[in-house]
């Protein structure tokens, strides 16, 4: 006999079965669908590591249009890869999709440091020796005039310094210096000369950034001489002016580039771009531009008033990056690149005409130029380097140098990581 | 009882299924061999096409250059079981010289 409640018992039992079942299907599909997930995300980061090599060793100019295409001729593996000239840079975009699955990156490289062109310092020979005074500390490999390093007696002071004048090996300069990269500097010199089109005024929002994935964003001021105050801007933004240029210390500049024919960096002004004019760069003391940073004056047609083409730096101004001056025309009136007191520059230096380094400057990196100058009140001396340090050991071993410069070897490195998902 | 009996066997079926069909701890062990083994392939600048056994894994090792490319080497990499069937696979482009 069996009892009444029988058909209860079995119907709880069959429903608590039920729910475990259920239980297990939905344990066993999440778990299912979040490996999906893994594993593409995987597969889709092998790929973005892929393109990002393919990228960093391409020689030719394939990728400066945008290309898609099939890694291994495979199901989910495609890519999509783009690389964009930017200032002394290049920025690559890297995106690798997968059924709705995409992820992308996109970063700034540059070239390693060729050991056997690297020199702390390189001085072209014009037939005069070089002359140290003062606690002026040289170290790292030289190429100097045949005439020689000597210690002279300036203001009053004596040469301080090292018995064996530059700590590191000697060598011979040439009359001139290594030249820059030819493709780079037509590049330049497009952006100079083409017609640019773009917005005329900044928006009035306290913020501007634009993606490296989109298309750039261009401003240009034209003969309107402006100054750019209380706003961030970051990204793939460039400025164009026909005039001066002026940053204030309200703004804040992260990875864009700006083309001006003068430039003014006002006092505390803390950011890191690439800043490129035609006649003058000034930046005024205490201002910060970090790594990777460039200021440029680039000549490639002679000004209708001739002057000097110049770069200069105020006090307490800490560089991180490269500083290089051009001169297409190599006209008598060289360009000049001026360190103020307690500047500090980490990085390159590069200069076509001058440089002129004062008291206490300090470049831990290398310098590249035709001749040096210090002036006091009275005299300007040539090819003297008073209380200055150059020291190529000081830098970072992980630095990156621009493609322009000669001492940049074959092998590209990422620079800087920009944007991700 | 009929019942009970017949909510079993459905019960029993399904956790047969689930259990068939979910992913098997071997597959994922592979596939971070294959990882692992990638990642040494990165950091060494003498990859050669190989077979190498670890464990119960047999991996496969194929390296050529990728679209005559001399700086970037195409990796392959196979995992097969002990039944020498293939359980995961990964492919990459890497730097020649790291």
């Amino acid at each position: 006999m069996i009892k009444a409640s029988a058909l209860y018992i079995v119907i709880i039992i069959a429903l608590v079965i039920g729910l475990l079942c259920s239980s297990l299907i939905v344990a066993a599909y999440l778990y299912r669908i979040q490996y999906q997930k893994k594993f593409r995300q995987d597969q889709l980061e092998n790929n973005i590591s892929s393109g990002i090599n393919i990228l960093l060793n391409s020689t030719d100019t394939s990728f400066t249009r945008e290309k898609t295409f099939s890694l291994f001729s495979n199901d989910m593996d495609s890519v999509f890869i783009q690389k964009i000239p930017w200032g002394v840079y290049d920025i690559g975009t890297i995106k690798a999709f997968a059924q709705r699955d995409t992820l992308f990156k996109s970063f700034s490289f540059a070239n390693t440091i060729d050991s056997t062109k690297w020199a702390a310092l390189y001085l072209i020979d014009e037939d005069r020796p070089f002359s140290l005074s003062g606690k002026t500390t040289i170290r790292g490999d030289a190429y100097i005039p045949k005439a020689g390093v000597q210690a002279a007696y300036i203001d009053n002071k004596a040469y301080e310094g090292d018995k064996r004048f530059i700590i590191g090996t000697k060598h011979n300069s040439e009359r001139k210096l290594p030249s820059l990269d030819e493709k780079r500097l037509k590049q330049f010199e497009q952006y100079f000369t083409q017609a640019n089109t773009g917005d005329s005024t900044l928006s009035k929002k306290d913020s501007l950034q634009n993606s490296f994935l989109r298309p750039t964003h261009v401003f240009n001021f034209k003969k309107t001489a402006k100054t750019i105050e209380n706003i961030y801007i970051s990204g793939n933004v460039t400025l164009f002016s026909d005039t001066t240029l002026t940053i204030d210390s309200t703004a804040v500049f992260k990875n864009i580039q700006v083309y001006a024919r003068a430039i003014i960096v006002k006092s505390g002004f803390h950011g890191s771009c690439q800043l490129f004019a035609t006649d003058s760069i000034r930046v005024e003391q205490n201002c910060e531009l970090s790594y990777p940073s460039c200021l440029g004056v680039l000549r490639f047609k002679s000004p209708v008033v001739n002057f000097q083409a110049k770069v200069s730096m105020g006090k307490n101004v800490s560089f991180s990056g490269l500083i290089f001056t051009y001169d297409k025309m190599d006209s008598q009136l060289k360009p000049l690149i001026i360190a103020d007191k307690n500047v500090k520059i980490t990085g390159q230096v590069y200069s076509h005409g001058i440089v002129q380094l004062n008291d206490k400057s300090e470049i831990d990196g290398s310098v590249f130029t035709s001749r040096f100058w210090y002036k006091n009140s009275f005299t300007l001396f040539e090819n003297y380097l008073i209380n200055a340090t150059i020291n190529s050991k000081a830098l970072s071993p992980y630095y990156l140098s621009s493609g322009l410069l000669p001492v940049s070897g074959k092998k590209k490195k990422v620079l800087q990581w920009l944007e991700a998902n | 009882m009929v019942i009970i009996v017949i909510v079993f066997g459905i019960a029993m079926m399904i956790y047969t299924n689930v259990l068939r069909l979910s992913l098997s701890v071997k597959k994922l062990k592979a596939q971070a061999l294959l990882q692992e083994t990638m990642l040494k392939a990165e950091l060494s600048s003498e990859n050669t096409t190989q077979s190498v056994t670890t464990g119960d894994f047999r991996i496969e090792q194929e390296v050529k250059p990728y679209q005559d490319n001399a700086g970037l080497t195409e990796i392959h990499l196979t995992a097969f079981d002990q039944n020498q069937q293939k359980i995961a696979e990964l492919q990459k482009v890497i730097n020649s010289k790291p």
